[in-house]
């Protein structure tokens, strides 16, 4: 196939307008296969629109929302989403392995395989014991967990991710990012991770796109040349870590007082 | 939007269209059956006369005073029981033994007790009213912020001042839920009780119809109902609404 | 704060000590004559009274009647209501077309068909039933199309993402979201049906505990009335225990 050369995302010139305002404009990024971007903006600047277009589940006025090549027209299996509010995207009446196994029902799994399959899943997202609880049983981080399952399950190309811990206490959230990180980095999925978050951003991306809000334009672009596996503590103290976010947030301070 | 908007109103219309058709056709003749057309007449006949009025309005007095009877009674011992836990946990076993007696059964002790009237209607109405208007008010005071049970403390009101001017206030929006529900309960108990044994309202105008072989007259009265019943509830929604309004604006003063 | 033992066993016995006392009250008030007899009999002559119609007289097969009418009637209208208010509420075109015809028809009391039936298809038993039926149907259809209504949309978006069938997702989704306002829906139906069976009963002469009560107060046997009362309190509160028997095994991750 030649889709495999090209990029997994791409914007290209894409812009939204609904009743006459612009929300999003002249948007143009690509994210490689196996690339881990963080899309970083402030609230208004029309990041999880852009998340959502990739999903299908909006279009642009203006431009192009391609994946792997192919203009997108609809939700697909192969792209997996985890969203902010866990407590409205699980099934309440599932357990939390009932609630992975619905990805791999969809996906026409057989059923022998299910179970060690769903097992597997709970494991690596640190639920193992957890699988026969309801999600009213668990706690806001596990719930999280219970989605990031799902969406492994479905062995995504693309995993999309908006703003998936910001609902979490602090300490939860350090954790979950680690866990992703060495997820993603197994599997070879390419994900697009929205925050607003700065230093979530540099911390989990291999590039950071920073957006301007009203109408949401692409301010700035940065390489983040951290060495991976990244660390909680002696990443975040790095000096390229420590000059990116100088960058970002010079950015913030000089459209906030221009 | 558009009046492609309103296209669901298209199919009562089209079906009574049909039944007129179809009745006429076919020539069919039933007791149970009337043209819309004839059932219209009817409709003109029973408010033009004001029988379907003077009906209505015995209909309503019984369950006015029903509700009235019933309704305050179980507004009063739900503050009550929503006050204090030991009333409420020793009422617990008798109001689980006699609430779920069904209204329909008090029909003939009502009837032995007062015989056939609006007494009789009354009484069933206030018996079925006064479980929900109990359990819903117990439970709108047991769920009233406690912070505000407090600021009574603190103010150092007395009993009396403290229900009239915290408690009531808060529980005042559910209360009016609960009515709302209670009257939608207490108007099919009044008609049920008219179709069943009551020579009186609109349920025995109805039944009347049925057993005169007068069948356009019962579809009329049918049409009435739903008419009055979608009134009814309609009107208390809006009351609740401006009330609502009325205590917001009350709030920021 | 801690209670003596005393105290606490008192607490403990007080609603049984309650009920109890209203019973108590009853009978005094009747012994002592407050109260004609013929309005309200002792309690022990009831309870006499309602002991021996079931031993020796027919007032067992009476309320077995009267169940099974309200049974059928209930499990009829709950499929069919489930069913119907399924396809409804899964199409955006049948809700558009059908919710106006069913606004209209919300407001009307289910007792209004009694009427109907008998003026289309005479005094009989299957038209009782029928009556039963599709008077209880309206507050399950109802509550499965607003169920469906108010599914979370997050969740539709989650199925659009997993490709899951219109079929599948009103199995997977829609039932189990809908399942809480059907179960609501289905008591609300039953109630209906018990004042619908007792009514068509005593306006049709069905045999069945509404005839018996309504004959009893029309020739003040007051006693039997009030044991056909007590009959109907029973069939009630059973009622209750089955739906709350039927939420807790059907909605385990709810907490009450």
């Amino acid at each position: 196939m030649t889709t495999s050369n090209m990029p997994a995302i791409s914007f290209d010139r894409v812009s939204l307008s609904i009743a006459n305002r612009k929300i999003i404009d002249d948007v143009s990024f690509e994210v490689s296969k196996g690339e881990f971007v963080c899309v970083v903006g402030p609230s208004g600047c029309g990041k999880t629109t852009l998340l959502r277009m990739v999903i299908g589940l909006a279009q642009p006025n203006d431009g192009e929302v391609r994946r792997f090549g192919q203009p997108v027209t609809g939700p697909v299996r192969d792209v997996a989403v985890v969203f902010q509010d866990y407590g409205r995207a699980l099934l309440p009446w599932r357990t939390a392995a009932g609630n992975v196994a619905l990805a791999l029902e969809a996906a026409g799994t057989p059923k022998a395989e299910r179970a060690d399959t769903i097992a597997s899943l709970l494991e690596k997202v640190g639920l193992r014991g957890h699988g026969d609880k309801y999600p009213g049983q668990l706690s806001g981080g596990m719930q999280q967990r219970v989605q990031i399952a799902r969406c492994l399950a479905q062995q995504p190309g693309i995993l999309l991710m908006d703003e998936p811990f910001g609902a979490l206490d602090a300490m939860t959230r350090q954790t979950l990012q680690d866990e992703i990180a060495e997820i993603v980095a197994g599997t070879g999925t390419t994900v697009m991770f929205v925050t607003h978050d700065i230093d979530e951003a540099i911390y989990l991306g291999d590039r950071v796109v920073q957006l301007d809000a009203n109408p949401g334009r692409v301010a700035e672009i940065s390489d983040v040349s951290l060495a991976r596996p990244r660390d909680q503590i002696s990443s975040r103290e790095a000096p390229e870590f420590l000059r990116l976010r100088h960058v970002l947030f010079a950015h913030i301070e000089r459209s906030a007082h221009p | 939007m558009t009046v492609w908007t309103y296209r669901g109103w298209l199919l009562p219309l089209v079906l009574l269209g049909a039944a007129e058709l179809s009745i006429r056709i076919s020539g069919i003749e039933s007791l149970g059956i009337a043209l819309p057309s004839d059932v219209g007449r009817a409709l003109v006949q029973i408010a033009g006369d004001g029988t379907a009025f003077i009906h209505t309005w015995e209909t309503l007095a019984a369950m006015l005073l029903g509700l009235l009877i019933g309704g305050s009674v179980g507004i009063c011992l739900g503050i009550f029981l929503g006050l204090s836990r030991l009333a409420s946990w020793t009422s617990s076993l008798a109001i689980e033994l006699f609430r779920p007696i069904p209204p329909v059964a008090i029909i003939p002790i009502a009837l032995l007790i007062y015989g056939f009237g609006v007494r009789m209607e009354a009484a069933i109405i206030a018996f079925t009213a006064f479980w929900p208007m109990l359990l819903l008010t117990q439970s709108a005071v047991e769920s009233v912020d406690r912070q505000l049970i407090e600021v009574a403390r603190v103010l150092q009101l007395s009993r009396l001042k403290s229900v009239t001017s915290i408690i009531l206030p808060a529980i005042l929006p559910r209360v009016l839920t609960a009515l709302r529900l209670t009257v939608g309960i207490a108007f099919i108990v009044a008609i049920t009780t008219e179709i069943a044994v009551n020579p009186l309202g609109l349920g025995h105008a109805m039944m009347l119809a049925q057993m005169e072989l007068r069948p356009s007259f019962m579809y009329a009265y049918v049409v009435w109902l739903a008419v009055l019943g979608w009134v009814i509830n309609t009107g208390l929604l809006l009351l609740q609404k401006r009330m609502f309004g009325a205590m917001r604006i009350e709030v920021r003063r | 704060m801690r209670r003596s033992p005393f105290a606490s066993l008192l607490w403990y016995l007080a609603p049984v000590l309650f009920a109890l006392s209203i019973f108590g009250l009853w009978a005094v008030v009747t012994e002592l004559g407050l109260v004609k007899k013929i309005f309200l009999p002792p309690p022990v002559d009831v309870f006499v009274n309602l002991w021996k119609g079931m031993i020796e007289g027919n007032l067992l097969q009476l309320t077995g009647a009267t169940l099974l009418r309200m049974f059928y009637g209930w499990v009829l209208a709950s499929a069919a209501g489930i069913f119907i208010g399924t396809l409804i509420g899964l199409s955006e075109t049948a809700r558009a077309w059908l919710t106006p015809t069913l606004e209209l028809l919300r407001p009307l009391p289910a007792s209004t068909l009694l009427p109907i039936g008998i003026a289309l298809f005479g005094l009989n038993a299957n038209m009782l039933l029928a009556v039963i039926a599709f008077g209880a149907i309206w507050p399950v259809l109802l509550a499965t199309v607003d169920g469906f209504r108010f599914i979370e949309p997050r969740l539709k978006e989650v199925a659009a993402i997993l490709g899951i069938s219109r079929f599948s997702f009103a199995f997977k989704f829609g039932l189990p979201s809908a399942a809480p306002d059907i179960l609501s829906g289905m008591r609300l139906s039953l109630t209906a049906c018990l004042i619908i069976t007792v009514i068509g009963e005593i306006v049709t002469a069905q045999d069945g505990l509404g005839t018996a009560i309504i004959l009893a107060a029309r020739s003040y046997r007051s006693v039997d009335l009030f044991a056909g009362v007590v009959l109907l309190g029973a069939v009630g509160f059973l009622n209750n225990a089955l739906l709350s028997a039927l939420r807790r095994a059907l909605l385990p991750w709810q907490k009450t």
